[in-house]
């Protein structure tokens, strides 16, 4: 009766075929699915006599139609997309809330440009206190931006950290599926079946989870595919590893397993690639670039404006900000040895006179630092609640002004000396004590009487007539900007005087570390402000260096900084640090835009490879489906043909 | 095998996709009518066009200051040249008495015009513009001259400004100062040898002098025995006529005047002129003093001695007039450099134009493109979906 068996194999087939068919064609919108195809064979033969005749057809099984490397290769494009993807949302996020061109004076670019020229304004009124408001509304507006940036950045970090987190708590959710379908898989094919379905159900889990972080997979009997991540084997068949993400002691962030706190940090692909790449690398680059440049202008200012007074004149009482540590040592790197240059002046008398406190930033402490100059008589000094308050005895007032003396700081003249007058602001880079010699012996005005000045490292930086053809009373300029005039009296040659010249009373940088009248409070963008001092007061904005308080010498210093190429910002301007920011964060922004879209491109190209070979075409469906129908139909025709044989063989017995 | 329907979707999608961020692009460039709305349309450029930015702001700024100092000077200017007319007006005055026109009567007269233009020129050098005064150097904000007075009458002007130019930065590396030091305006600062004017026969002698303007040297004693003083004889020094170089010192400003004594054959009042040291304030309190005759002189010295005086309202005339010369030429030189300034701020405007400026007619046609570009990708692919075997199965 094998006639019936083949038709019956035959009936079978055919049915079955139409089924996969029928199971294409309603996946055939289906993310994932790839087409099946049923496999045929024909059954084994029976030998009878010398012939072999066929026994039928036998279905072997339901096989996806699939290109394993071309899968790979997707899942590895998947991935790259997903980091390529999760970091241009950013970067352009980013790029918006930078604010550069969408108006002309938006942006943190104008608000610096703003506040260096509100500077230079001040330098052409220094006491006029409608610019001393416009620097302070400016020197806001700047740290405001600042301050909106640097928030919006740790804003950034913070979600991005949050997102790690979450992106890596949906991998183990992922990865977990993965594992219980592995189970099911390996059950079904150990016992002779095939799980295409599950196949695909699985195989989409893994496309999920390499959109989300780069995978790698390796294939195992059984249709058991195990799942490595960063090195992890997150899968391994039924079991499953989980993932945390954390970070390391470096601060950067990273993933590790569950529990071990050993977190990979370098990991790229998938919106995990791109979330780190963020955190660790671009969002915080920017962020630290961003820090710098707060940081160096905040330095900057300071380290001039605390050398400055302002219209208000000297000061009665000065108070910094709370230190986190009262040791010299932790006060950073803009703080060294050096000494600080403090002048009181006699309110009564209108005398200066000028005290050095020496720095030892390795043993020094703020209170030893209140303690030096209480030791001052004039000043009394404290540390409280860890901010340093100096103020001014009655009848006193200070500053740190660099303004010369108006009388020599040694002299060794003797008899009946003329008065030496000394002014002017010194316009050298560094401090240094000039000493004026006499050659010559004589009166003021008479003979051949010269001043030879020579600065601390004995060079001559000028040869003084003050013998016949000068005017007692005359002034001189050495050139550097210090000026003296001798009344009339006699010098002997080789007596000496000296005059101290400063251009800068702070080499220690402890003034404005610690917030002695400074002008930024903040060490970086996040926390920058103007000192609530300043905003109170706009008078004290610091334009002047001169003893007479009436120049606008600091206002120009400060104004200078916008061109200066500042050590710590790379030798670059601020103008130019900020600028090359933006155009850089623009440049990431157009390159993985132009990555984006050729990864895209790439995807869009694999995918359509894809369905070339796994998708359901209907058309070829339909003619499969004519065919299955027909051989169903002839096999049917079969077995009523063998029947109808079977009757008349049966009529005749 | 092709054309699944998956395939059609993914292909249509993306090409969708592609074509509606042109068309989004060439939308915000057309609207805005600028090609870089971000720094990632062209981060070079963007990075030029965010620097000439600066650099405009920082030229309007440097315009800014060149025109707040054109301001400033253009009024020192007028001041100046108001007192030249003033000094021209009072030359007139004492030229005429010179000549004898007048007598005693008119010499008052003269002296109380000679009181009037003194107290214009101290309100001039006090003159304000904005608050800030003019000739006080650095120190704008108080009045740079004090005078004292005695009887209602100037007796001297003392300045009180600052010795320190305010310079204001007015282009890259050049600084200018809209302020003067008003000691430096109204005071010629150009010593030259001692003139001795009197009968004591005494010469200057080799040191060198710092009494300003005109200074009485009173004679006493006699031979052998004299007394110089330079302070109306408050102070005196004692000579027997041998010092050839004898300080005589005024106890009330410090000056010194060194005198040849050798050569003094008499007692009397001398008067010493320091040419090339005269102020305008002290001339006139001179010349007034002068014209008052207040120490009784008879009319040939009061003439003899308001000749002199009128080299010296000459001197102090052309000093200021020098000065005028020399900040109209800063005037002149601000000017130009205003217009450089504002030439270069409309290079820097038309360049940055030229780098942000969308080419409106490239856009025009590239939305017409990307138009017909997104209909044919939807009539395709309806095209397409449209074609099916199941059409044809019975």
């Amino acid at each position: 009766m094998s006639d019936y068996s083949i038709g019956i194999s035959g009936l079978n087939a055919a049915e079955q075929a139409l089924d996969v068919i029928g199971n294409n064609i309603a996946n055939s919108a289906t993310e994932g699915y790839h087409r099946q195809r049923i496999e045929l064979s024909p059954n084994s033969s029976l030998r009878q006599g010398s012939l072999l005749f066929g026994t039928g057809v036998n279905v072997d099984g339901v096989a996806r139609v699939i290109d394993n490397l071309l899968e790979q290769e997707i899942l590895r494009q998947y991935s790259s997309l997903g980091q390529v993807d999760r970091e241009l949302v950013t970067l352009q996020s980013l790029e918006s809330v930078l604010g550069e061109f969408s108006s002309e004076d938006s942006g943190l670019n104008a608000a610096i440009d703003n506040f260096f020229n509100s500077l230079q304004d001040l330098s052409t009124n220094p006491t006029d206190g409608v610019w001393q408001n416009q620097v302070v509304s400016d020197a806001e507006v700047l740290a405001g931006q600042f301050r909106t940036l640097g928030e919006y950045l740790t804003t950034l970090e913070t979600e991005i950290q949050l997102e790690v987190e979450n992106t890596v708590d949906s991998i183990n959710s992922l990865t977990s599926q993965i594992a219980e379908l592995n189970e099911q898989i390996q059950r079904v094919e150990v016992g002779g079946g095939t799980a295409s379905s599950l196949r695909d159900q699985r195989d989409k889990l893994i496309s999920d989870v390499a959109a989300l972080i780069s995978v790698e997979t390796q294939s195992r009997d059984y249709g058991v595919v195990d799942v490595i991540i960063a090195g992890i084997p997150v899968v391994m068949g039924a079991a499953t590893i989980e993932l945390e993400a954390g970070l390391d002691s470096s601060g950067q962030m990273g993933i590790s397993v569950k529990g071990e706190a050993n977190y990979t940090t370098n990991i790229s692909g998938g919106a995990v690639g791109g979330l780190l790449a963020m955190k660790n690398d671009l969002v915080s680059d920017i962020h630290d670039d961003l820090d710098s440049l707060a940081a160096a202008i905040i330095q900057r200012i300071n380290q001039l404006h605390v050398q400055g007074v302002g219209s208000s004149g000297s000061f009665r009482e000065l108070t910094g900000w709370k230190m986190l540590s009262e040791d010299v040592a932790d006060f950073g790197s803009s703080v060294g040895d050096g000494s600080i240059y403090v002048r009181l002046t006699d309110t009564s008398t209108g005398e200066a006179t000028r005290h050095e406190i020496t720095i030892d930033a390795s043993s020094d402490s703020l209170a030893s630092i209140a303690a030096a100059f209480d030791a001052i008589t004039g000043l009394n000094a404290a540390v409280v609640n860890s901010k340093l308050s100096i103020t001014a005895d009655a009848g006193y007032e200070f500053d740190f002004l660099p303004a010369v003396l108006s009388a020599p700081t040694a002299s060794t003249l003797t008899g009946s000396p003329p008065t030496i007058s000394v002014s002017g602001i010194y316009d050298g880079t560094a401090n240094d004590t000039f000493t004026f010699t006499v050659s010559g012996t004589g009166s003021v005005g008479n003979g051949t009487l010269q001043l030879v000045v020579t600065d601390s490292s004995s060079n001559t930086a000028a040869t003084l007539n003050v013998g016949s053809g000068y005017e007692a009373g005359e002034t001189l300029e050495i050139g550097n900007g210090i000026k003296i005039a001798l009344t009339t009296g006699s010098l002997n040659d080789g007596e000496t005087f000296e005059v101290e010249a400063f251009a800068d009373t702070d080499t220690s940088g402890v003034l404005a570390s610690v917030g002695i009248n400074t002008f930024f409070s903040g060490n970086g963008a996040d926390d920058m402000a103007v000192c609530s001092a300043i905003s109170s007061a706009p008078s004290r904005v610091a334009a002047c260096l001169g003893a007479d308080m009436t120049d606008n010498a600091n206002a120009l210093r400060l104004a200078g900084v916008q061109d200066e190429a500042l050590s710590s910002l790379g030798s670059l301007t601020c103008g130019e640090f900020y600028r090359q920011l933006v155009a850089n964060v623009g440049l990431d922004v157009s390159t993985r835009d132009l990555e984006q879209g050729n990864i895209e491109m790439i995807v869009q190209n694999l995918e359509s490879r894809r369905d070339d070979i796994s998708g359901v075409d209907i058309n070829e469906e339909a003619a499969e489906l004519l065919i299955y129908e027909q051989m169903f139909q002839a096999m049917a025709k079969y077995i009523s043909t063998i029947q109808t044989s079977m009757e008349s063989l049966m009529e005749i017995l | 095998m092709g054309g699944t329907v998956n395939s059609i979707y993914n292909n249509l999608s993306f090409a969708l996709n592609l074509q509606t961020d042109t068309l989004f692009r060439l939308q915000e460039q057309a609207s805005t009518g600028s090609r870089i709305n971000r720094a990632s349309d062209d981060p070079s450029a963007a990075y030029r066009v965010l620097g000439l930015n600066s650099q405009v702001r920082t030229l309007e700024s440097y315009a800014d200051n060149i025109e707040r100092t054109l301001s400033t000077l253009e009024i020192s200017l007028t001041v100046i040249g108001e007192m030249i007319s003033a000094l021209a007006d009072a030359k007139v005055a004492v030229s005429q008495i010179t000549s004898g026109i007048y007598g005693e009567d008119g010499r008052a007269t003269a002296a109380e015009g000679i009181n009037d233009t003194l107290e214009q020129m101290v309100s001039l050098a006090n003159t304000q513009h904005l608050n800030e005064y003019l000739f006080g150097g650095g120190n704008t904000g108080s009045a740079p001259y004090s005078v004292v007075r005695t009887d209602g009458k100037i007796t001297s002007v003392a300045y009180q400004g600052s010795y320190e130019n305010r310079e204001v930065e007015v282009a890259a590396g050049v600084r200018s100062s809209a302020f003067y030091i008003g000691d430096e305006i109204f005071c010629s600062n150009d010593r030259s040898e001692l003139v001795f004017v009197g009968d004591t026969g005494a010469q200057a002698g080799t040191g060198t002098s710092s009494v300003r303007g005109d200074t009485w040297l009173t004679v006493t004693g006699s031979e052998g025995n004299y007394s110089l003083s330079i302070d109306d004889g408050l102070t005196t020094v004692s000579t027997d006529g041998t010092d050839t170089n004898l300080a005589v010192t005024d106890s009330r400003t410090g000056q010194v005047l060194y005198v040849d004594t050798t050569t003094i054959t008499a007692a009397g009042v001398d008067l010493v002129r320091a040419p090339g040291t005269y102020d305008v304030f002290e001339t006139l309190i001179y010349v007034r003093d002068i014209l008052s005759n207040e120490k009784g002189l008879s009319d040939t010295q009061v003439e003899e001695l308001c000749s002199s005086s009128m080299e010296s309202l000459e001197e102090i005339r052309d000093y200021l007039t020098e000065k005028s010369v020399s900040v109209g030429s800063k005037i002149g030189f601000l000017e130009v450099l205003a217009n450089s300034i504002e030439d270069m701020k409309f290079v820097t405007e038309d360049e940055t134009m030229m780098l942000e400026e969308a080419d409106i007619a490239q856009i025009a046609i590239d939305i017409a493109r990307e138009e017909i570009l997104y209909e044919m990708s939807l009539a395709v692919a309806g095209s397409l979906m449209s074609m099916s075997l199941l059409d044809f199965i019975g």
